[in-house]
């Protein structure tokens, strides 16, 4: 173990005091960083009201990176990971951590795969061996009647309770296809029902072999403890492993095209009662056009962010044709995400007619342009929201996490108020131009109750 | 914009013949330091200084300086049972209409003044409280106040914010009626508790009976002075909340009127589950008994015992034997309400359509095993561990200490509750732990109700 903290972290951190952000928001939780020789990045996020830590390893890894067929594979392999390991038998993990009065917990997305443990500050050392020790030494076992096999009718009752039993789910489902054709964005996270029920033990452990690893993981410990007090404890446990060195397989895919078409998909099913409207149009991400996205994303907020936006106040105030109408973005991905309208009709209208004045709406918005008030109070708004998040040690290592796993940096975070307030008029209307232009194609979905009804 | 709502909340408070309303300026202005006598409380996990506004509000609050925002909650006694009989709905009319316009603020130029101020306010309530709460930045927390001053001294209650909520409440009960959520909480009502108020649900009926007089008579009726609560977190001292939160609330009435609610008789539990059929994949089984109310001595060995039997996560014996071992389901858990009113024991979770009747047998087998033989030396001490370790996680951010001080005032635990909380659960014996499995624990106590399309019954 070599201690490299580095010049990195030091560099770092004079780097952004250097860039000028002497507000509040930022002062408050600003982050350190450091490498560890085994490429394991360690980001440390101070917060000394309560003697407690967040502490969350963020695998590079999710369900992009799934073999074709395969799909669920990212997400069962999380759960498998609280099973066993050559240290910990069956149930283990969670019971130790349980007994230190730890509570756990773990997520899965298309960009990453996120296992997170909040716990007493003096207990963080407990937790980080206990990462360190299923980042290596997990056991998949292949008995098939064992602990992978009910996992995985585990991970089909949950499909069931998010998707199956929620006509919603599975109408977005279908809008994913037709949106990512070609990327696998289009694959659902949990999986595909018959995709899951086939999965093996041998493609969990395919799966641990090629992506976990230290070098393609980062640590976020969020709460009283300092840079120098998380190093130490880093070094004994996540830095005592080595780097994998296997290279990453070559994702496969290109990037996310436009569409070439636009298609309206309609789901019916007897459990609807209140018919949904939504447009959805491939965009940007933070990743991909950081100043595109947040030119729209300020400007989409000021269309049709809130109950004060023209959107709502013409669609629900106005003609009270909707009980909601909203504009919206998810740019939080590494490929480009998308931008989207929502609406909902009041009793009685119908979606032909919701669909035009929503877009008749847009239309007028667009030609009137969005003022200078409108933007700046928007910008305003998004920025305050990162205060109020503050306050949340969770949120906080939550933000962090995601940022780094989908390419962003440390800065990109701390910049965001900032970039948020600085959007112009000008830039946001003309970046709502370009999204909303006549000819841009885009996916309607609508979902409606069952025929007759 | 800003000028004018202080004035006309000032000229309200003023009005009412409060001092509380300090001039053009600031609110600060008002010399509160020499009257206001704080009670510091030095916790283990905060810090709470407790006083007696002025105006008469008592107020917990924990200056937490390190993060530029101020949040405070209040509450009054009184929630939707509140609601006179035929008029369900009424007290979630008012929650709904009080940030929606006030003063010669009509909702729109409310909603963008607190959007000025990156602000927010809102109210809500539940069975038998009322509370409002707003958040705000430090640097403009006298704006803010003013904001909210001005929607509890003034709420306009216009009929267009008050058409909307007609129309979103259309919209909820056609929405409920496929909730498999609501089904089967209206068929455990039904069963259980059909003639009590907290049975009463929103119709068609009562909605359309609502009326804003309505709405401004039930605000008067429960929020006042008499049993109001606030708490409150953020960077700011006592010296300077006193007078904002005066400005707020001092010139409520003094006392309302809202009935008492008796508490909740169940009734006998059905012994076969009930049905409510639902075309969906997975059946949602949920199931309830009597529970300990939170001043009972059965209280505290019931919090340790529900631990082991559904409250600790993937320890507890339903998650062990229906999901890590049957891979049954995704989630099943159960917890006490603790509540004088209705104190219950309850629980639930999902499986597929297929597998519900070797669900909710294998729940009834470790109800009824727990209920003869309660836990072992083990899981006594393991629940222990846990339920005091994690303690402290609850006192993390400001919005979890001000819930948590919020639900110990409502509860009227008092002001060192936080600080005893771990020493009643480190006293609970094994002994307590099987006196209170085999008094609640026994299968015939549950009634069961499934929402879906279950078989195996």
């Amino acid at each position: 173990m070599k201690m490299k903290l580095g010049l990195a972290g030091a560099f770092l951190a004079l780097g952004i005091a250097a860039t000028a952000h002497g507000d509040a928001e930022t002062a408050a939780w600003a982050p350190e960083t450091f490498t560890l020789d085994n490429g394991m990045e360690v980001v440390v996020l101070p917060d000394h009201r309560a003697p407690v830590v967040t502490h969350m390893v963020w695998y590079k890894v999710g369900a992009v990176d799934e073999a074709q067929g395969k799909s669920g594979i990212a997400h069962l392999f999380e759960h498998v990971m609280f099973t066993e390991t050559d240290d910990l038998p069956p149930g283990e993990f969670d019971s130790i951590i349980s007994r230190n009065g730890g509570q756990l917990n773990a997520f899965t997305s298309w960009d990453y795969t996120a296992y997170f443990e909040r716990v007493a500050v003096d207990r963080l050392e407990l937790m980080m061996e206990l990462e360190a020790e299923r980042m290596t030494d997990l056991i998949i076992n292949d008995d098939p009647e064992g602990p992978f096999i009910s996992e995985r009718d585990v991970v089909k009752e949950e499909r069931r309770q998010r998707v199956e039993n929620n006509p919603g789910s599975l109408l977005f489902e279908q809008v994913m296809a037709a949106l990512y054709e070609g990327h696998p964005y289009s694959i659902p996270v949990i999986g595909f029902m018959d995709e899951v029920s086939a999965l093996t033990p041998q493609d969990g452990l395919d799966f641990y072999t090629t992506w976990y690893a230290p070098e393609h993981a980062i640590l976020i410990v969020a709460g009283d403890v300092t840079g120098e007090d998380v190093l130490t404890l880093a070094e004994k446990t996540y830095g005592q492993i080595p780097a994998s060195g296997i290279e990453r397989p070559d994702r496969g895919w290109g990037p996310v095209a436009d569409l070439t078409e636009s298609e309206t998909i309609v789901y019916s099913d007897p459990k609807v009662r209140q018919p949904e409207w939504d447009r959805y149009y491939i965009s940007t991400s933070y990743r991909q056009d950081a100043d595109l996205a947040y030119a729209l994303a300020v400007g989409l907020d000021a269309m049709g962010g809130g109950l004060t936006s023209p959107l709502y106040q013409a669609l629900v105030e106005e003609q009270k044709i909707a009980v909601s109408a909203s504009a919206w973005n998810f740019f939080s991905l590494h490929d480009r995400g998308l931008a989207g309208l929502s609406a909902s009709p009041a009793p009685g209208t119908d979606l032909d007619t919701l669909e035009a004045a929503v877009m008749g709406e847009i239309a007028s918005i667009l030609e009137a342009g969005l003022s200078e008030e409108d933007i700046s109070r928007s910008g305003r708004l998004l920025a305050a929201s990162a205060i109020y998040g503050l306050d949340s040690q969770s949120a906080m290592a939550n933000t962090y996490g995601r940022a780094l796993s989908t390419g962003a940096s440390i800065e990109d975070v701390m910049e965001a108020p900032e970039r948020f307030r600085a959007v112009t008029a000008e830039q946001a209307n003309a970046a709502l131009r370009a999204l909303f232009v006549e000819d841009q194609h885009h996916i309607t979905a609508r979902l409606l109750p069952e025929e007759g009804l | 914009m800003l000028k004018r709502n202080w004035a006309t909340g000032c000229a309200a408070v003023l009005a009412l013949g409060l001092s509380a309303c300090g001039g053009g300026s600031s609110a600060t202005d008002v010399d509160a330091t020499s009257t206001l006598d704080v009670n510091v409380h030095e916790g283990d996990f905060a810090q709470i200084a407790s006083f007696t506004t002025p105006g008469g509000v008592s107020v917990w609050l924990v200056d937490e300086p390190s993060i530029p925002i101020v949040s405070f909650q209040v509450a009054w006694p009184g929630g939707r049972s509140a609601d006179p009989e035929g008029l369900e709905g009424l007290s979630q009319a008012l929650v709904y209409m009080m940030n929606e316009g006030a003063g010669e603020l009509p909702s729109l130029e409310f909603t963008r003044a607190m959007e000025d101020q990156a602000m927010s306010f809102g109210c809500s309530n539940g069975r038998t409280w009322t509370s409002c709460s707003a958040s705000m930045l430090s640097e403009s927390a006298e704006e803010s106040m003013e904001l909210v001053a001005l929607a509890m001294s003034e709420p306009r209650f216009d009929e267009q914010p008050f058409e909307r909520f007609r129309r979103e409440q259309d919209v909820s009960l056609a929405r409920r009626e496929t909730n498999a959520g609501f089904l089967g909480n209206e068929a455990l009502q039904a069963a259980l508790y059909p003639d009590h108020p907290f049975a009463r649900n929103v119709t068609a009926e009562s909605l359309e009976a609502l009326t804003r007089e309505a709405i401004a008579t039930q605000k008067d009726a429960v929020m006042v002075k008499e049993g109001m609560i606030v708490t409150a977190v953020g960077d700011i001292s006592p010296e300077e909340f006193a007078p904002l939160i005066d400005s707020v609330l001092a010139g409520l009435p003094e006392t309302g009127s809202v009935a008492d609610v008796a508490p909740v008789e169940m009734s006998d539990p059905t012994a076969a589950p009930i049905v409510v059929d639902l075309p969906q994949p997975q059946s949602r089984v949920s199931f309830m008994a009597k529970g300990p109310s939170r001043d009972d001595p059965d209280f505290y060995p019931s919090v340790v015992l529900n631990y082991t039997l559904g409250g600790g996560g993937f320890e507890s014996r339903l998650m062990q034997e229906l999901r890590v071992d049957r891979g049954l389901t995704y989630g099943v858990g159960t917890s006490l309400s603790g509540a004088p009113l209705f104190s219950t024991w309850s629980g639930g979770g999902q499986t597929k359509n297929e597998s519900t009747g070797e669900f909710i047998e294998v729940l009834k087998s470790i109800l009824a095993e727990m209920s003869e033989t309660g836990v072992t030396e083990a899981e006594l001490s393991d629940a222990k561990a846990y339920l005091t370790g994690s303690y402290p996680l609850s006192f993390d951010s400001n919005s979890k200490i001000a819930g948590n001080m919020m639900s110990v005032r409502q509860q009227g635990l008092g002001i060192a509750h936080f600080d005893q909380r771990n020493a009643k659960i480190e006293a609970v014996t094994l002994d307590d732990v099987k006196r209170v499995a085999e008094t609640y624990l026994s299968p015939e106590n549950f009634t069961f109700a499934v929402v879906g399309q279950p078989e195996g019954l």
